[in-house]
């Protein structure tokens, strides 16, 4: 059968126990071992190929780009993983059928089951290493849902989420491992990873490659540090346990080790890492094995110790230690699964699995009996049982391994966790069924079923068959590891016997045998001792280290992130000062190509009033008003800067814009308080402080930087200035480009600004129609107000300045085309001009003046523009194309008309409708509706008889 | 001449008008009781410009004199980005609806701020990056602060609007720098000045400022820090679409400026990219640990995405572009799932964000617990979900271009970040017993989002419809 089938049936074959629910549990047991059955007789099929030493491939391309290819491959190694997982795959669903309760969903175990199967197949079958780690992520996944399947034990919760945070984190750490892999080799399959041995061991990234991996395996085969989630998982199932934890799922890592063997193994740091992880796991497990009262517990942790073992013979890297893992492998899997399976029924008839409620069950269960007395002494190492054969390999294996120098190190605790491991066995069997018969059994025990005793039994014979006569085995141990080597060795000539004359191993076996002996007469004091002695509990440790991780990082992002937008803009900044260091420290500085220009005394005296005003701000910045002012001199030092740097056009808008701007923000003090109040400690203005100079003496560097030095091409005002006259008819480029050139730009953005304006009419509209007026209303001023609101002379002033106002701003208008001016500056002008009248005369009497609405201004403004550039298609030529001429009118002088006139009298107007609509609808949250419209332009006036009103009541009532 | 041109943008200007045409026809006629229709209006409108992209446009066009792009590229992300808004706003009607949230400016401003994403995919020069970026941050910042009741979702807006703000100015700078010393705004043009290892200083600040600006809108780290207060202030639907198309765009942007501008110069790039890559995963996956708010956990874990994605582009390779592409679209489908199963998260009507509210779920609602276990496992990276080959995909990229050290930390951070994913998970399986549960009704539109992109998740493993092949040639037309 084609090793696409093997693997697909399961996963195709786990939908049929779902469907079939409602068909009966017979039925649904039925579909699942048929399904097994199927994927178990297709892969004998092979078995003649595999025999004959052929290695059998499948491929189809999956994602070619990531070198992940569905391909397949099938030998020795394989093969045996293969027929492990099906085989024991078979029993196990064997014994679910009988052991699953009544009220269990048996549909959703049994396709849970299945899909673990696939995934498992999957493993070990894949010949891309992509696609096994597809395939071992399932394998979490699917073991996940089944660890899950008994969602009502609460000591279940606990287990899974170790299981599940261990195992995905390990994958996760091994996908990195693979990759390295992969890239070194240059191919993501293994068959050719395997041949490159010495390409891979010379590589830098091999050691990185290798922690990664065997962080991989180590989580998911239970391995010290990590093998302290294996024995929390043990609420699951039994059948689950039997199969996921002792017989197939932990030992994908083991798989994976003997996979990678061939490339991995043989250096130093697989030595050290491997042997020893795998010699403490051995011998920890073993000891807390000891001490175990429940059953699935103790065999939990002899798992994890059994593991241990063949992890520590992995390691050695030996071609005799590697054919002692693949005989142990077998061996553990036969006895393991039987033991598990055992204490399935123990739990299943007597209701309990703490040994110390059970023990004289061996004349109430004899069937059972028999079954976990051969199995585990099997384990304990006694002679005619496989248990025997592999562990004596092992001990001999050990002797001749020597870890950092120690010869006697590995032998000795290898017989000592043999020691412990017969010890634990003989509990096992002398707690739970030797002894006298108790009359409290939780329920009363009885041999089940053939049904439930079957498959162990069947797994005991061939302990027992394996044990007699280990020669029926060694040609099949052989040839998986002939495969396994992947000949980077020779396999090893050793015969499998019984008796190999005495041998150092022998002496080693035998000592632990007794030595297990010995400490089960001393069990009860030793367990006395075993209580009281504090020990770290792996699982204690871990959630708290978990916790203590989780913690560190709350408390990290809780600094980080604590809500405050200053925090957020020093971060961003410190950020961005430190990306400008990196460019600066990378880039080629080069020469600096112009030279500075000395400092007159004039720019001097303009900076240091410039650093004074700056400096004094940041002093002084909590008295607002004061602030304010400051502000505005920074503005007019830099309105002066652009004079000094020949840009009038500049500077007049820059000085125009201040002017505006301070008065906007002075009528947005109006509803603020005087003073900011300090919130902030002395420290964080220091720190604040720091960033500031940090951002000031970056930017100035950067400044520095590009004054001294040209652009490196053309600067575009090359062009501007060559084409101002001849193409827009104004000697004024800057002009020229705001209604010429870039006509098109100043259009967009006079509409942009009627918008604005417009929004922030509505926004004081809604302001004035809603709760907030009252409240507005109702507003005292902190401050005694001066009784004299609108003095003469700023009235008489105002009045006197404002036709000349005005003829400037025509003045300013009109020259702009040619000289510095246009209707931008213009528009800001004569806005000027019609606000001084707003404060100093009053609201009421400057808008019952008001001919025209803002509203309108603006859009006759916009309006002019659009038909001005319209204007342009009747001529043919595309929108917004200027055009001039010259005419001559007597008495005047020849002068130009440009069509670009008319568009900035559109600006003209947008702009004066903009800022006017804007300071109005500020001035109108202040102004008090309660203020009779005064028909008087100044409060105090000689020429009058009637006397000033008193200051009126704040209404209370919110309109 | 200029109907070549406006052919080509034909796409926008339907969104453009659509847009303007449906926000005067509901001012001046039902207003908020027009909401709904606009909404579906709007995503079919979407969905239509998608297939008529996908279906009509070949090769590479150009119009307004190299301004604007119609590439492969553009066509992939623009695919991306309207499907996903598409999902995201026909997912929002009805629970905005439900809180009395939806305005019809919302669909309106979510069109609008599409247009602003193709627009920035497409841009081929830095006015028209501009343009884009801040017709669509505009309408973004208003979108973010919808719920204007709401003191944390109008704060999380204002902090948005001036950090945003602040970040267009310095890719301003940027740009201006680049002019200055590129003596063009073409990225055309760019590229022939910007070689690699002759880079002047001028034109390097200019394409770090850039970068900045670019990095706080995909979120990056350090620019990252308005994301967990606009998502969490956010309404959930709008936190979805924060999620998910803005974010395509974002990467478009920032590949496109990298690769059609700065192509030339990699090394010059190369480990700043990588830089901000690392941060962000890092910061992702340990600054989730913490979260017990799933909306904010889910910021950050699309900091710790974004991470990933920029792997890709730091390899500055056709590979890498192509991984990021395949990753931004995988993750986008990822999180119209997750954020499905977000909104259905209610307790007596009123939306929960808790996590531990998610206890025993599973026992509940085992069909939707399911699927976000399909989904977190595929968020976390771990095989066989789409997630993992996302995740596949950029670190070999990454690794193909010498930058092994940024393969083996991001594969570290995986595991980091993996830990809060599974937690969900945990909860939702192995949880506390609580006496008050989430509701199990809920829109089944909703649920239908969430199992589709679950089982997207896992049927996608099997030639992932073909968004390879478009992505490598996608990736093929931008990095010359």
């Amino acid at each position: 059968m084609s090793l696409f089938f093997i693997v697909a049936l399961p996963f195709l074959g786990a939908l049929l126990p779902g469907l079939m629910n409602g068909a009966g549990r017979a039925a649904c047991a039925g579909v699942t071992f048929t399904v097994s059955l199927a994927a178990f007789l297709g892969l004998m099929t092979n078995l003649p190929s595999v025999l004959a030493g052929e290695v059998v491939m499948a491929r189809v391309d999956w994602m070619p780009v990531l070198g992940l290819n569905f391909t397949l491959m099938l030998d020795g190694l394989g093969f045996f993983f293969a027929m492990l997982i099906l085989g024991i795959g078979l029993l196990i669903i064997a014994y679910a059928r009988h052991y699953l309760a009544r009220g269990d969903n048996m549909g959703e175990f049994f396709t849970y089951l299945l899909l673990f199967q696939g995934a498992m197949v999957g493993i070990v079958l894949s010949d891309n290493i992509l696609l096994l780690l597809v395939f071992w992520e399932l394998t979490s996944l699917s073991s996940f849902l089944l660890i899950g399947y008994w969602k009502h034990l609460p000591e279940g919760r606990q287990g899974a989420r170790m299981a599940l945070t261990v195992t995905g984190m390990g994958g996760l750490a091994m996908i990195g491992g693979m990759l390295i892999l992969g890239q070194i080799v240059g191919s993501y399959d293994l068959s050719v990873i395997l041949q490159n041995r010495e390409l891979i061991q010379a590589d830098p990234m091999y050691v990185p490659a290798l922690i990664l991996i065997l962080l991989g395996c180590f989580t998911k085969s239970a391995q010290f540090p990590f093998h302290f989630w294996l024995p929390h998982a043990m609420a699951a199932p039994t059948p689950v346990s039997a199969y996921l934890h002792s017989a197939t799922m932990v030992k994908a890592g083991i798989f994976l080790m003997a996979r990678m063997w061939p490339v991995l193994s043989g250096t130093p740091e697989w030595f050290v890492i491997v042997t020893s992880a795998g010699l403490i796991t051995m011998v920890l497990g073993a000891l807390i094995a000891i001490f175990k009262h429940d059953l699935k517990a103790l065999l939990a942790f002899s798992t994890v110790s059994h593991l241990g073992l063949i992890t520590m013979l992995l390691g050695t890297g030996t071609a005799f230690g590697a054919m002692a893992a693949v005989f142990h492998i077998l061996n553990h899997a036969t006895f393991k699964a039987a033991l598990f399976m055992s204490a399935g029924i123990v739990d299943h008839e007597t209701h309990t699995r703490d040994i110390r409620r059970l023990g004289g069950l061996r004349t109430l269960m004899p069937i059972t009996f028999g079954i976990v007395t051969i199995a585990a002494l099997s384990m304990a190492g006694i002679p005619f049982l496989n248990g025997f054969l592999s562990k004596e390999m092992m001990l001999e294996e050990t002797t001749h391994t020597t870890l950092f120098g120690i010869w006697w190190l590995v032998p000795a605790l290898a017989t000592f966790g043999s020691l412990l491991s017969a010890a634990y066995c003989f509990r096992l069997i002398g707690h739970t069924f030797l002894g006298p018969v108790r009359d409290n059994y939780p329920s009363k025990p009885h041999d089940p079923g053939f049904g439930l005793w079957g498959p162990p039994a069947f797994l005991v014979v061939l302990v027992v068959v394996i044990g007699v006569a280990p020669f029926l085995a060694e040609p099949f141990v052989k040839l998986v590891t002939a495969s396994l080597l992947g000949g980077e060795a020779e396999v090893p000539k050793a015969y499998f016997k019984i008796w190999h004359g005495l041998v150092p191993a022998l002496f080693m076996s035998v000592a632990a045998v007794v030595g297990g002996l010995l400490l089960m007469g001393v069990f009860k004091p030793l367990l006395r001792v075993w209580e009281s002695t504090p020990r770290p509990e792996a699982k204690v440790i871990f959630e708290g280290l978990i916790e203590a991780a989780a913690a560190l990082a709350r408390r990290f992002i809780h600094t980080l992130h604590n809500g405050a937008f200053t925090r957020y803009a020093m971060i961003g900044s410190v950020a961005i000062i430190a990306l400008g260091l990196h460019a600066w420290s990378t880039g080629t500085v080069g020469a600096p190509t112009r030279d500075p220009q000395s400092a007159s005394v004039v720019a001097i005296a303009g900076w240091a009033m410039l650093v004074a005003a700056t400096g004094g701000l940041v002093v002084m910045h909590r008295n607002r008003l004061l602030s304010l002012i400051l502000i505005g001199i920074v503005g007019l030092m830099v309105s002066i800067g652009f004079v000094f740097l020949s840009a009038p056009d500049l500077a007049m808008t820059q000085f125009t814009v201040e002017v505006v701007t301070i008065i906007l923000l002075l009528l947005a003090l109006n509803f603020l308080p005087n003073r900011t109040p300090i919130e902030s400690t002395v420290l964080r203005r220091v720190r604040d402080a720091g960033v500031a100079v940090a951002g000031g003496l970056a930017t100035f560097a950067l400044a520095y930087h590009y004054l001294l030095r040209d652009a490196v091409s053309t600067p575009i005002s090359e062009f501007h200035l060559a084409n101002s006259y001849k193409g827009g008819g104004g000697t004024n480029v800057v002009n020229v480009i705001l209604v010429d050139f870039r006509g098109f730009d100043t259009y967009g953005e006079i509409i942009v600004l009627g918008i604005a304006a417009l929004l922030i009419y509505a926004l004081t509209e809604t302001l004035l129609s809603g709760p907030v007026r009252a409240r507005l209303l109702n507003r005292l001023p902190d401050q005694p107000r001066a009784g004299d609101m609108h003095p003469m002379m700023m009235v008489v002033l105002t009045r006197v300045i404002m036709p000349v106002v005005l003829m400037v701003g025509f003045y300013i208008f009109l020259r702009g085309h040619n000289e510095p001016g246009g209707g931008f500056i213009a528009g800001l002008i004569v806005s000027i001009a019609v606000v001084m009248q707003y404060m100093a005369s009053g609201f009421a009497w400057t808008s019952s003046r008001l001919r025209y609405p803002y509203h309108g201004v603006i859009g006759a403004g916009v309006l002019i523009a659009g038909f001005t550039g319209i204007g342009s298609w009747f001529v043919g030529k595309p929108f917004l194309t200027s055009d001039f001429t010259y005419v001559r009118i007597p008495p005047f002088e020849k002068f130009e008309l440009a069509t670009a006139a008319l568009f900035d009298l559109g600006v003209f107007l947008a702009v004066v409708g903009a800022v006017m609509l804007s300071l109005e609808s500020f001035s109108r949250l202040a102004h008090r509706a309660q203020d009779k419209d005064s028909e008087h332009p100044m409060d105090i006036d000689p020429s009058r008889d009637d006397p000033p009103e008193d200051q009126p009541k704040p209404v209370t009532e919110g309109v | 001449m200029i109907s070549a041109d406006l052919n080509i943008i034909l796409p926008e200007i339907i969104l453009s008008a659509f847009a303007m045409l449906g926000l005067m026809a509901a001012v001046y006629t039902t207003k908020d009781k027009m909401a709904g229709a606009l909404v579906w209006a709007t995503a079919a409108l979407f969905v239509v410009l998608a297939a008529w992209i996908g279906l009509t446009g070949e090769g590479t066009q150009t119009a307004f004199n190299g301004m604007f792009n119609d590439d492969g590229f553009a066509r992939f992300a623009k695919i991306t980005i309207l499907l996903s808004a598409a999902a995201v706003l026909v997912m929002s009607e009805g629970y905005m609806r439900a809180r009395g949230i939806l305005r019809f400016e919302y669909p309106m401003l979510v069109a609008l701020s599409a247009v602003g994403m193709m627009m920035m995919v497409s841009a081929g020069d830095l006015m028209a990056l501009y343009m884009g970026l801040e017709l669509q941050s505009l309408a973004l910042y208003v979108v973010a602060s919808l719920r204007r009741d709401s003191v944390k979702s109008t704060e999380a807006g204002l902090k948005y609007f001036v950090l945003g703000a602040l970040s267009s100015g310095l890719l301003l700078y940027g740009a201006s720098l680049v002019y200055g010393y590129a003596g063009t705004t073409l990225f055309s043009g760019i590229i022939t000045t910007a070689q690699s290892g002759e880079t002047s200083l001028g034109l390097l600040f200019g394409l770090v400022f850039l970068i900045s600006g670019m990095a706080f809108k995909v979120s990056a780290v350090p620019f990252h820090m308005w994301t967990p207060d606009v998502y969490e202030g956010a309404p959930t639907p709008i936190t979805a679409f924060f999620a998910t198309a803005p974010k395509v765009a974002a990467m478009g942007l920032f590949a496109r400026v990298l690769h059609d501008g700065f192509g030339q110069a990699v090394g010059d790039w190369q480990q700043i990219v990588a830089l901000l890559s690392v941060l962000s995963m890092f910061l992702g996956a340990v600054a989730a640990i913490g979260q017990t708010n799933i909306k904010r956990l889910m910021a950050f874990s699309s900091i710790a995405h974004m991470g990933y994605a920029l792997m890709g582009l730091a390899a500055g390779t056709v590979l890498g572009v192509q991984a990021m592409l395949v990753y931004m679209a995988i993750y986008v489908t990822m999180n119209v799932g997750t954020f499905a199963f977000i909104m259905l998260m209610q307790k007596d009507g009123v939306p929960v964000t808790d996590i531990s509210s998610l206890n025993l779920y599973a026992r509940q609602n085992p069909g939707r617990a399911l699927s976000m276990l399909v989904l977190l496992f595929s968020l976390a990276g771990v095989p066989p979900m789409l997630g993992f080959f996302g995740k596949l995909y950029v670190l070999r990229a990454a690794y193909e271009a010498g930058l092994v050290w940024l393969a083996v930390l991001g594969v570290i951070a995986s595991v980091i970040g993996a830990y809060y994913y599974l937690r969900i998970v945990f909860y939702m399986y192995f949880g506390e017993e609580q006496s008050d549960t989430l509701d199990t009704g809920g829109s089944s539109l909703l649920a239908g989002f969430l199992i589709a992109s679950a089982l997207i998740m896992v049927v996608g493993v099997a030639g992932m419809f073909g968004v390879e092949g478009a992505a490598q040639a996608a990736a093929a037309t931008l990095v010359n």
